[in-house]
């Protein structure tokens, strides 16, 4: 007979099931979830479908908020009321967005703090709470790819230049749309993991990641599984966006001279120069010429013009220099050359530009990776370390950096620093502080990131106030501050008293980013609410789903009858009068099947209908007339 | 080095135990050479570090504590970044000579500021090439030169600072105020080196 030995010991309890968590690409045009599934990771589509989520948000006069495609199609119509690109504002003040904003339709504001609001329908938005809704239907679309609630604990990508206030905001808005972020990972580095280029046991990887608004390149060496970062660069004022812009400027001045700037100014306008502009863009990537062509109806106005791959790569030629300044930057800091990179690995939709792919091959002598769809590959590897969090992998190590030298003002305004920029991350440094006045029990500083030896040229993470320390002669004191970057390249800071031992409590207060009463605050009143019931939600999308395709097949019945046999009518005219029936109801998995048997009786009327458009294109008709 | 606490095993880095996974607390005054199971010494091998560095990040990175209780991931965290400031110091020659100067209760940079004799003359014709090269548009031909230059006398140096601290001196030995002094000399030599090369990448740049 066999019997269960127990480890005492060791206490040892059977390992609980596994249990997985999401990657999130949060991006600036689109973002996506991935998951771990049979041993690898997966993009989470619902029904086949693409499963991104374009990061756009539109407020209806009354309603909820729409997130995704469907609101992405408002934006030439209600401009003003669709936001967009929201990551560009994410833990930055208006000053440091003002060019941004000249070309966005929608309006923005700055609040008391110096916090940057967007506005729709009269009312003010955090950028994180717009962020937050933009995870919720992620986490949303991944429900229904997963058909039950997808898990809350997620890891969520940023670009790797991001600084603390960026990261921060990062984490806040996650923590609005009521998900558990395990860790902020950035950008290149979770493609480097979805690449699986542990494989190769030893070697140095260049990661180039050109998004929609941002754009990172990172240089990492791998060695027996372990990814460590050796330098980060980057701008995170610099993408796809930019691309558009210049032809959308096109536009702008040829139109300007005609009709003023009263109709460049025009939100309608703007919004339908950046989407005429996107899609040249897209078409110069298959094509070497492309029109651009714009329409704002209300003003009466129809543009054309051909635009040749050529022009667009000299109007566009500065961009892709800063970007090649960035690699320059990062090798130097990394004292690797161009040619000592072993692999190059291209990421973010942006790098589909022909002309971006052979800069990079001119630049590292080599032939860059495209093999994984560039808008999904950070998805992927965020699930990667989701997986590795969650205790599914230990064979892979990934060390990361701090994209940014951190340091404190010192008097005069100059800086002095603390934490030296790629620097393996989680690292810490503590600084000794003393006071000038008898009895001062109170100490100011001012922590800025950036590389400029004045503090007014870096950024500002924020004025910190030491609070509680002993009354003592001056100079007495001895205050240890220590400033630590977590895994999430997140500062903490922490202070103690040494001098006199007694073990006084030291506040440290930071001035930046959203108050936690702010975040409770953005939980409880928003629209992105916490923990939604999924399978009232997904009832209620089937009805609609169900409803669209009642209405449809009612339509195109009677013109289709003649061609269907008799069984297949009454087939369908069951299904119909079943889906009507089911709709009443909010049994999921009953509206499921009803939606799947639906679907199938009223194959037979597609088919036929599919067939009538072929036959029309072959009389000679396009497509698009029938 | 001490035993783990929980299970007994001789530890080779006080940052955790690699027999039984226990995360410890680090003594605060653990140096980066007993943090990476060390003795203090001038010579370190790269490449032995490197993996000292990954084998100690595979017991206490936080990567591999994410569904851990939140004293101990608290813990670990602590001990990652205790473990790549020391990391950061002892693969950096100058950053590692600095810290067994001042361990072994030599000068600090602030109470010995003086530099080689021989070395200031030098920083003065190198000051005059940087500060054209800086005022010129285009490239300078005697950038490139001066770079392999200032990269020589800096493998010079390091070459007599090994000298100086290998074997280690005695504690208080006058051989540290040398050491110091040949530090404050590399360490202006970095910054010109730094100098040179802002100014290569600015070129790249404006080209």
């Amino acid at each position: 007979m066999g019997y269960v030995e127990l480890n005492v010991l060791n206490n040892t309890v059977p390992a609980p099931a596994p249990q997985v968590a999401l990657g999130i690409d949060l991006g600036t045009t689109n973002s996506l979830a991935a998951t771990w599934r049979e041993g690898r990771p997966s993009v989470l589509r619902p029904d086949g479908r693409s499963g991104l989520v374009p990061s756009v948000i539109y407020f209806p006069e009354s309603g909820a908020p729409i997130v995704g495609r469907e609101a992405r199609d408002h934006a030439v119509v209600d401009p003003r009321n669709t936001l967009f690109s929201v990551k560009r504002f994410m833990g930055r003040g208006l000053a440091d967005v003002a060019q941004e904003l000249a070309t966005l339709p929608y309006a923005a504001t700055e609040n008391e703090r110096g916090l940057i609001q967007l506005e729709a329908r009269g009312r003010r938005y955090a950028p994180e709470e717009l962020s937050a809704l933009i995870l919720r239907k992620v986490h949303d679309v991944a429900s229904t790819a997963l058909g039950e609630k997808a898990p809350t604990k997620c890891v969520i990508t940023v670009p790797a230049y991001f600084d603390d206030a960026q990261r921060q905001s990062t984490r806040d808005a996650a923590r609005i749309a009521g998900l558990d972020v395990l860790r902020i990972v950035n950008e290149p580095t979770a493609a480097s993991l979805a690449y699986g280029l542990d494989q190769r046991d030893k070697g140095h990887v260049a990661v180039f990641d050109l998004g929609g608004g941002t754009f990172d390149v990172t240089i990492l060496s791998i060695e027996d599984g372990v990814f460590r970062v050796l330098a980060t660069n980057g701008d995170t004022h610099l993408g796809g966006d930019d691309f558009d812009q210049r032809l959308a400027n096109l536009a702008r001045t040829a139109l300007g001279a005609e009709h003023g700037d009263e109709l460049t100014r025009d939100p309608a306008f703007q919004q339908a120069a950046r989407q005429a502009a996107e899609h040249c863009k897209i078409e110069l990537t298959n094509q070497p010429e492309a029109e651009l062509h714009l329409m704002v109806p209300h003003k009466r106005i129809a543009w054309r013009r051909r635009v040749s791959r050529d022009e667009f790569e000299a109007l566009t030629a500065d961009l892709i220099e800063r970007t090649l300044d960035s690699c320059r930057r990062a090798l130097s800091d990394a004292k690797l050359t161009a040619g000592q990179i072993d692999e190059v690995v291209l990421v973010g939709g942006s790098t589909r530009m022909p002309v971006v792919r052979r800069r990079i091959a001119e630049f590292f002598g080599r032939i860059p990776h495209t093999e994984l769809n560039p808008d999904e590959v950070v998805a992927l590897g965020a699930a990667v370390q989701a997986q590795i969090l969650m205790g599914g992998r230990r064979d892979m190590l990934l060390l990361d950096v701090t994209p940014l030298s951190l340091g404190l003002e010192t008097m005069g305004g100059a800086v002095s620093k603390i934490i030296q920029r790629n620097s393996t991350v989680p690292c810490e440094a503590t600084e000794g502080f003393t006071t000038y006045a008898d009895d001062q029990t109170g100490i100011d500083f001012h922590i800025v990131q950036g590389e400029r030896e004045m503090a007014r040229d870096c950024r500002s993470l924020g004025r910190f106030k030491l609070k509680g320390i002993p009354p003592m002669p001056a100079g007495m004191p001895r205050v240890a501050v220590r400033f630590h970057i977590d895994a999430d390249g997140l500062l903490t800071v922490s202070a103690k008293e040494q001098s006199t031992g007694i073990s006084a409590h030291i506040d440290v207060q930071p001035m930046h980013g959203l108050t936690d009463s702010e975040v409770e605050g953005m939980l409880k009143s928003g629209y992105a609410n916490a923990v939604e019931d999924f399978a009232a939600r997904r009832a209620a999308d089937l009805k609609t789903e169900i409803g669209t395709m009642v209405l449809a097949t009612e339509k195109n019945l009677n013109a289709g009858r003649a061609g269907l046999d008799k069984e297949s009518i009454r087939d369908l005219e069951d299904a119909l009068r079943d889906a009507k029936v089911a709709v009443q109801q909010d049994d999921v998995k009953a509206l499921q099947r009803a939606r799947d048997e639906f679907e199938r009786a009223a194959l037979p009327l597609a088919a036929l209908l599919m067939n009538n458009v072929a036959q029309k294109a072959l009389m000679g008709r396009s497509l698009g007339d029938v | 080095m001490p035993n783990c606490t929980a299970c007994g095993a001789p530890l080779e880095t006080p940052v955790a135990c690699a027999a039984c996974g226990a995360v410890h607390d680090v003594p605060e005054g653990a140096s980066p050479f007993d943090i990476l199971g060390l003795v203090p010494s001038f010579v370190v091998d790269e490449r032995d570090l490197r993996r000292r560095l990954t084998r100690c990040s595979r017991l206490v990175h936080p990567d591999f504590f994410g569904t851990a209780e939140a004293a101990v991931r608290e813990r670990a965290e602590r001990n990652s970044a205790r473990l790549n400031q020391a990391f950061d110091v002892l693969s950096d020659a100058v950053r590692r000579a600095d810290w067994l100067v001042l361990h072994l209760g030599g000068p600090t940079e602030e109470n010995e500021r003086a530099m080689p004799q021989a070395f200031l003359v030098e920083v003065l014709e190198w000051n005059e090439v940087l500060e054209e090269s800086r005022a010129a548009s285009g490239t300078d031909p005697r950038i490139a030169p001066l770079a392999a230059e200032i990269a020589d006398r800096r493998a010079a140096g390091l070459a007599r600072i090994a000298q100086l601290l290998d074997p280690l001196p005695e504690r208080g030995s006058q051989q540290l105020g040398v050491a110091r002094r040949e530090l404050n000399a590399l360490r202006y030599l970095d910054r010109a080196l730094r100098e040179v090369e802002t100014l290569r990448l600015a070129r790249a740049e404006r080209r």
